[in-house]
């Protein structure tokens, strides 16, 4: 999954693939812009044969969802989960520490939810 | 306010080579590329071969959307960026304009349609940026950082002349110091050959790929498919004498016209393809016994010769000067033909060589001065012609820069 990301990611962008890790920032670090992530969701939709809904997948409206939890007095990293059901307990909290350097998405989300989608 | 206008820059991508050495030393030692299309044996291309864009932009995510056609756009406009010793941050209020045509390489699309649905798998979310006209300008733009005045041209087979000379007129006229003009365009995929060869207007007849581009001859059959692009920096004289420019031409003279005749073929007479001639030569203030050489549109085809010949016959009577015709080297570049005659043209000027028209034994017309010894020739005033489909006409007129 990761090489094929890679070389979906070395295609749009224009980078070498093998420079890309689990890890890698798709905005802080690959520099994509909207138009890069139209292409990633058409690419991703079409390699991997999932329907691909940008707003979930590129955790668009994260900001959003952390505001609207915390105002009704919600656990966050619960009301993350029940919006985004393709993360885990750990990478929730991973993400909300790490939303001070926003934009916090990562390759690894891709691919969490490419094996979300897979599994249904 | 009228300004003198100066060539002080050029970059091409051609099936000759991509440098003035390169493509003096094809003229001199008759290296062409011409071959059996892969698509359909029954007509010849002339392909340019090892060609990537990468090589001049270097990583440019926005290579994905952009075509054979519009690369090598892109990818002259870099070479003539780099020659010109113009700063990145000279730019800013350059002018751009772009001859571009339709993008018909269709099947790297759309390989499959099936009861009128298409195949998506191939598509890029914004697979319509390869089929917008203006992709060359925004991705030439967006590379060079040009944000001045901006025109894309979408005149057919005159297209990038005519760039070049409403570029030329930005300038005498004041409204930039510095233009980059040109294009970039590719027929030889393999719906740019169906849609000539359904149009009747290829060379379907002729064996041997070399000899298949035979422009003023009697027993031309067609054209030959092209690619390549070129750009030219066109400034003030007084904008490149200041920074101390390398002045390789002087433009003087730009006339365009239509014919309102057919959709596709010249009107027959060229009366108004005359009259674009005639405006250029007048714009210039020069008479047609000034000129030494006409670099022709010369196609191939049996209509565009005739039309043409009968034209340059008008104009400058039997005495008429030295006759070129490029195509029969490079094939018909379409939209990008007139910036690549024009790079070639100054080539030949700055080198004092030009080639002899190729394949030419049986000349349309023997009253008619064509050029059948290449070699040293001195020609100081040249002017171009490109006629395209739908009637357009253009002809430039440029010389040897002389201070007076």
């Amino acid at each position: 999954m990761l090489q094929e990301i890679q070389s979906i990611i070395e295609e749009i962008l224009d980078i070498d693939g093998n420079t890309v890790t689990p890890e890698t920032y798709v905005i802080r670090d690959l520099d994509a812009e909207s138009i890069d992530l139209l292409e990633l969701a058409v690419a991703l939709n079409s390699n991997f044969d999932v329907k691909i809904i940008d707003e979930d997948i590129f955790l668009r409206s994260l900001r959003i969802y952390v505001t609207e939890a915390r105002e009704n007095g919600e656990d966050v990293i619960k009301f993350l989960l029940g919006r985004y059901p393709f993360i885990t307990e750990e990478r929730a909290a991973e993400i909300l520490d790490d939303m001070e350097n926003s934009p916090v998405l990562k390759v690894k989300d891709l691919i969490s939810y490419i094996e979300w989608r897979k599994s249904f | 306010m009228s300004n003198r206008a100066v060539i002080t820059s050029f970059g091409i991508i051609s099936s000759l080579g991509c440098d003035e050495s390169e493509i003096l030393d094809s003229f001199i030692n008759k290296r062409t590329s011409f071959k059996k299309s892969e698509y359909d044996e029954s007509v010849s291309v002339s392909p340019v071969n090892n060609f990537a864009l990468k090589d001049y932009t270097g990583q440019f995510k926005e290579r994905r959307y952009l075509t054979r056609g519009v690369s090598f756009a892109l990818a002259s406009s870099i070479s003539a960026f780099k020659r010109s010793g113009l700063k990145e941050c000279d730019l800013a209020e350059s002018g751009l304009l772009v001859g571009t045509g339709p993008n018909l390489d269709i099947t790297s699309d759309f390989r499959d349609v099936a009861d009128g649905v298409p195949d998506m798998a191939n598509l890029n979310a914004l697979w319509i940026l390869k089929y917008l006209p203006n992709t060359a300008a925004s991705s030439i733009a967006k590379y060079l950082k040009i944000h001045g005045e901006n025109i894309t041209v979408g005149t057919a087979c005159a297209a990038s002349l005519q760039a070049i000379g409403e570029g030329y007129r930005k300038v005498r006229d004041g409204y930039c110091d510095i233009v980059f003009a040109g294009g970039g365009d590719s027929r030889i995929s393999p719906g740019g050959i169906l849609s000539y060869k359904m149009a009747n207007a290829l060379n379907t007849a002729t064996e041997v790929p070399d000899l298949s581009s035979m422009p003023f001859d009697l027993n031309r059959k067609g054209f030959v498919p092209g690619e390549g692009g070129a750009f030219v920096v066109i400034e003030s004289l007084e904008h490149a004498e200041k920074r101390n420019a390398e002045i390789i031409a002087e433009i003087s003279g730009f006339g365009s016209s239509m014919d309102g005749h057919a959709m596709t073929d010249p009107d027959p007479a060229g009366v108004k393809g005359e009259l674009a001639v005639r405006k250029a030569l007048a714009e210039a203030s020069l008479d047609p016994g000034d000129i030494d050489f006409i670099s022709a549109h010369g196609t191939g085809t049996a209509m565009n010769d005739s039309m043409e010949s009968g034209i340059i016959k008008r104009v400058y009577g039997n005495s008429s000067p030295a006759i070129g015709a490029f195509k029969s080297w490079i094939g018909h570049c379409a939209s990008a033909c007139g910036a690549m005659e024009l790079v070639l043209s100054l080539i030949c000027m700055k080198n004092d060589f030009f080639p002899e028209i190729r394949n030419l034994s049986s000349p349309v017309d023997n009253d008619l001065n064509f050029l059948l010894n290449g070699g040293s020739h001195s020609f100081g005033k040249i002017a171009l012609e490109n006629f395209g489909f739908g009637g357009q006409n253009c002809s430039l007129v440029i010389k040897k820069y002389d201070k007076k």
